[in-house]
C-alpha cells in the first residue's frame, strides 16, 4: 500500500525529528503512566487498610453463650458494622503470644491469663473514617456488658487525602502530556509534510482526493505516538519487573498498561497530525512554482 | 467539451490578469495558446483545471461547472484530465516507471491492470526502455516524455500542455509537439500554451493569441 510507503518515507526522511517527537512522547506518557500506577497502588493500600479498621470492645468477664450471642445480634444490627467476631481469653492469649513472643515467659509467670476477652467489630467501608469510627464506639460503650472499647487506624483518612490529590494531579498531568504530545506531533508533521509537499503537489495533480493526500501523514503521527506509547509501557514494565525482584511487589496491569499506553500514544498522534496536515496540505498549491 | 463563458480574473487587487475570455473547445481538438509571458495563459490553464476560480463568468469542463463545483469534486475532474508542465514536476525518489504509476495508485489502483496501464502509457511516448532510470539520469526531452505517460495513463479526454517545451532544447522540442499530435489523433483534445507564436503558427492548426489578459485572436 502507497499510503504505508509513503509514512514510513516521511518519517525516515524527516529521521531527527521523527526520533525527538518520538522521544518527547514516549517521556511524556512514561511520566504519566509513572504516576498513574503510582496513583492505582495508592489506591489499592487504601482499600486493603480500610479493611483492616476495626473496633476491639473489650468485656467486663467472660460471658455465657447465650448471652454472647444475643449482644453480638445487637451489635450486628447497629449502622455501618460490617462483622463480629468474638475473641475469648484463650485466643487473645495465643494472639498476644504470637505478636510479641519476647513476652511469653513474663505471661507465664503470672500463672492466671490477665487479658479480658473481646469483640473484633469490622465496619463497613463508608464507616472507615475516624469521625465515623468514633461515633460507633461511642455507641458501643452504651452496652454495660462492654468496658472499654479500642480503635486506631486515622492515618487512612489523610492518606486517602493523599490519593485524592495525587488523582487530581494525575488528571493535570494527562492534559498537560496531551497537549505536549499532540503539539510535538502536530510540528513534526508539519515538517513532513514541507518536507513533501512536491509529492502533494504531484498527488493533487493527478486527482488524489483530500483524504488520499493526508492520509500517509496521518498515519505516520500515528505511528510516532504508537511507538513512543509502546516503549513507554515497556519500561514501566521493566521497571516494574525490576522493582518485584529486589524490593517490594506492587501492582500492576500488564495487559491493560500496554494496550492503554499503546492506544493513548496512536490517539494522540492521530490528533497532532490530522490537526496539522489538514492547513499544512492546504497551503501546499502546485500553481506557486511557476510562472 | 470544455466552455470558457465571458470569464475575467484578477490575480492582484484592481488588475485583471484575464479578461472577457470566450472559449469553446470541441472534443478531440488540438488548439494552441499562445501571447507573450505574462499575457494569462497560464492562469486561463489553471481556471480550466480549477486550482482557480473566475471573478466574472463560467467554466464548464465535462459537466463540472466553476460555479457549483465542490472542493471535494475536483479530484474528479482532474482524473479526467491531464496537465504538464515545462519543470516537468516528476517526484526525484522515484523512477519513470514509479512516476507513473504514482498516479494510479494515488486514485486507487493497484496489480496487474495497472503494471499494464503504465507500460501502455510508457511505450506510448517511446520511453518503455528508460522505465527503470531515475528523473535526474535522463535528459529533459525524455522527463517531458515520463511526465506525458503520466498524464495519460488515466486516458483523460483532453491534455493541457503548459509551456512542455520551454526547458528543452529545438531537437526534443518537436519531438514532444510530434507526440503530442500523435496522441491528439488518437482522440485526446490537447491544449498547449506556448509563448512561441511562431512555433504555433508554424504547426497549423487553431491558435488562440492572448494579449494582457485579453483573447486577440481564436
Ligand atoms: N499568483 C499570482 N499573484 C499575482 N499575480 C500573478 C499570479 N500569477 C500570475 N500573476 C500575474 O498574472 C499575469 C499572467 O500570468 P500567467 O498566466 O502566468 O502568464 P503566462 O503564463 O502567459 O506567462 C502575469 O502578469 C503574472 O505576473
Ligand atoms: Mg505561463
Amino acid at each position: 500500500m502507497f499510503i504505508i510507503r509513503e509514512a514510513l518515507i516521511g518519517l525516515y526522511r524527516n529521521g531527527i525529528m521523527t526520533l525527538i517527537a518520538i522521544s518527547i512522547m514516549f517521556f511524556s506518557l512514561f511520566l504519566f503512566g509513572l504516576f498513574l500506577v503510582g496513583t492505582f497502588n495508592l489506591f489499592g493500600i487504601i482499600k486493603v487498610a480500610r479493611e483492616k479498621v476495626e473496633i476491639n470492645a473489650f468485656l467486663r468477664e467472660a460471658l455465657q453463650d447465650g448471652a454472647r450471642d444475643e449482644l453480638i445480634r445487637k451489635i450486628e444490627t447497629m449502622v455501618g458494622v460490617k462483622s463480629v467476631e468474638y475473641v475469648s481469653k484463650e485466643q487473645a492469649l495465643e494472639e498476644f503470644k504470637r505478636e510479641i513472643p519476647n513476652a511469653t515467659s513474663l505471661i507465664e509467670a503470672l500463672k492466671t491469663n490477665p487479658l479480658p476477652p473481646s469483640f473484633k467489630i469490622k465496619l463497613k467501608d463508608a464507616f472507615t473514617s475516624p469521625d465515623k469510627v468514633e461515633e460507633v464506639a461511642s455507641k458501643l460503650n452504651i452496652f454495660s456488658e462492654i468496658e472499654t472499647v479500642e480503635y486506631g487506624e486515622t492515618w487512612i483518612e489523610r492518606l486517602d487525602q493523599v490519593v485524592r490529590v495525587l488523582f487530581v494531579f494525575d488528571v493535570l498531568l494527562g492534559i498537560v502530556i496531551s497537549f505536549a504530545s499532540v503539539f510535538v506531533v502536530s510540528n513534526t508533521i508539519r515538517l513532513t509534510v514541507l518536507a513533501r509537499r512536491q509529492t502533494i503537489e504531484v498527488m493533487k495533480l493527478v486527482g488524489a482526493t483530500e483524504r488520499t493526500v493526508q492520509a500517509p501523514f496521518i498515519l505516520a503521527g500515528m505511528i510516532e505516538g504508537g511507538i513512543a506509547g509502546a516503549i513507554s509501557a515497556g519500561l514501566l514494565y521493566l521497571i516494574y519487573r525490576l522493582i518485584t525482584i529486589f524490593f517490594v511487589k506492587y501492582y500492576f496491569p500488564t495487559i491493560p498498561i500496554f494496550i492503554g499506553m499503546f492506544v493513548f500514544g496512536l490517539i494522540l498522534g492521530f490528533i497532532g497530525s490530522k490537526a496539522s496536515v489538514k492547513s499544512t496540505s492546504m497551503e501546499v498549491s502546485f500553481a506557486t512554482s511557476y510562472i | 467539451m470544455i466552455e470558457i463563458r465571458n470569464v475575467s480574473k484578477s490575480l492582484k487587487k484592481g488588475w485583471y490578469a484575464l479578461r472577457d475570455i470566450d472559449i469553446s473547445i470541441n472534443k478531440g481538438e488540438f488548439v494552441f495558446l499562445t501571447g507573450p509571458t505574462g499575457s494569462g495563459k497560464s492562469t486561463l490553464l489553471r481556471l480550466i483545471y480549477m486550482d482557480i476560480f473566475p471573478d466574472k463568468g463560467e467554466v464548464a469542463v465535462v459537466g463540472f461547472l466553476s460555479s457549483t463545483i465542490k472542493k471535494h469534486e475536483i479530484p474528479f475532474l482532474r482524473r479526467r484530465i491531464g496537465i504538464i508542465f515545462q519543470d516537468f514536476k516528476l517526484l526525484q525518489d522515484k523512477t519513470v516507471y514509479e512516476n507513473v504509476a504514482f498516479a494510479l495508485e494515488v486514485t486507487g489502483g493497484s496489480g496487474r491492470k495497472m503494471r499494464e496501464k503504465v507500460m501502455k502509457a510508457l511505450t506510448l511516448v517511446g520511453i518503455s526502455h528508460k522505465r527503470n532510470e531515475f528523473p535526474y539520469r535522463i535528459s529533459g526531452g525524455e522527463q517531458q516524455k515520463a511526465a506525458i505517460a503520466r498524464a495519460l495513463v488515466r486516458e483523460p479526454f483532453i491534455l493541457l500542455a503548459d509551456e512542455p517545451t520551454g526547458n528543452i532544447d529545438t531537437e526534443a522540442s518537436m519531438d514532444i509537439i510530434k507526440i503530442l499530435q500523435e496522441i491528439n489523433t488518437s482522440g485526446t483534445a490537447v491544449l498547449m500554451a506556448t509563448h512561441d507564436v511562431y512555433l504555433a503558427r508554424k504547426m497549423g492548426g487553431r491558435v488562440i493569441r492572448l494579449d494582457e489578459g485579453r483573447m486577440v485572436e481564436w
